[in-house]
């Protein structure tokens, strides 16, 4: 289960850089966020599933097409210069990064004894577990993020509208 | 255990890498594609790597509940910046007529 929703993540995700169309970026996108959610899921933590699957592969995948739609964008515009030196840099710099961080966690000692150890599995997150911790010891953080979300809400207006 | 049956199986490894992997095919897009949509797009799944990180730990710590208020939390970040994000885009649009970000280069000249 758990290598088919790895596979279903990283395959989204490779297949977003290499597409050249940007809706099918997009659907590619959704793709890699609902294998993100089936993660989740194996982590005994429906919560965030369901919260992956509704915030982003609803309310921002779907923003970010209506704004492909709106631009009528749907190719790469053609370069307007080729750059095979940053090209090949950026290419070089992510599969260094790649092999390292392979290298790095299968043959880290400290991650396998803090997953190998044979605790029983914890029961799985609740709606009212969450509720609890959120608001027994985040509320201000609570309150920061509404009044976040507001003021985006007003900037995103702001920024878009012709004349104010 | 060892390493590659822990990858394999799901265990901490294995999300720790997948986690991993997904923030530098995310770097990859933002780094080798110049429509800034998709570079937008390489920003959210650096953030959802973050998230699997996050939650895995929480999980293989006893299934703490500090882990999934930090997710609602990045969550509603990513919310406010996909909002402005996306709010810039068609600004930049509507001045250059362009979302190629060699185009955008006003800065430089």
């Amino acid at each position: 289960m758990f290598l088919i929703f790895a596979l279903i993540t990283l395959v989204g995700a490779v297949a977003l850089v290499l597409q050249r169309n940007l809706v099918v970026a997009g659907l590619c996108l959704v793709l890699s966020f609902m294998g993100v959610a089936g993660l989740f899921l194996l982590l005994l933590n429906p919560v965030a599933a369901a919260l992956q699957i509704i915030v982003y592969s609803g309310a921002i995948v779907v923003l970010l097409l209506f704004v492909i739609m709106l631009l009528n964008e749907h190719q790469e515009e053609p370069a307007q210069k080729a750059r095979p030196l940053q090209r090949w840099v950026s290419a070089a710099v992510i599969l260094v990064l790649g092999a390292g961080v392979v290298k790095l966690v299968a043959g880290s000692p400290v991650l396998r004894r803090l997953g190998g150890g044979s605790a029983p599995a914890p029961p799985a997150m609740t709606l009212g577990g969450l509720g609890d911790a959120l608001f027994s010891g985040h509320l201000l953080g609570f309150e920061v993020a509404g009044l976040l979300l507001l003021a985006a809400m007003v900037g995103a207006v702001a920024l878009v509208k012709r004349d104010l | 255990m060892t390493s590659l049956t822990s990858i394999l199986s799901g265990g901490l490894q294995g999300y720790v890498l997948v986690a991993l992997l997904l923030f530098v095919i995310g770097l990859g897009a933002v780094l080798t594609r110049r429509s800034i949509l998709v570079q937008f797009m390489g920003v959210e799944l650096m953030l959802n790597a973050a998230n699997v990180a996050l939650l895995a730990f929480a999980r293989f710590r006893g299934g703490d509940a500090q882990g999934t208020v930090f997710y609602l939390f990045i969550i509603a970040v990513a919310a406010c910046e996909a909002a402005v994000g996306l709010a810039l885009v068609v600004g930049l649009y509507r001045h250059r007529q362009t979302t190629d970000t060699d185009r955008a280069d006003a800065l430089k000249q």
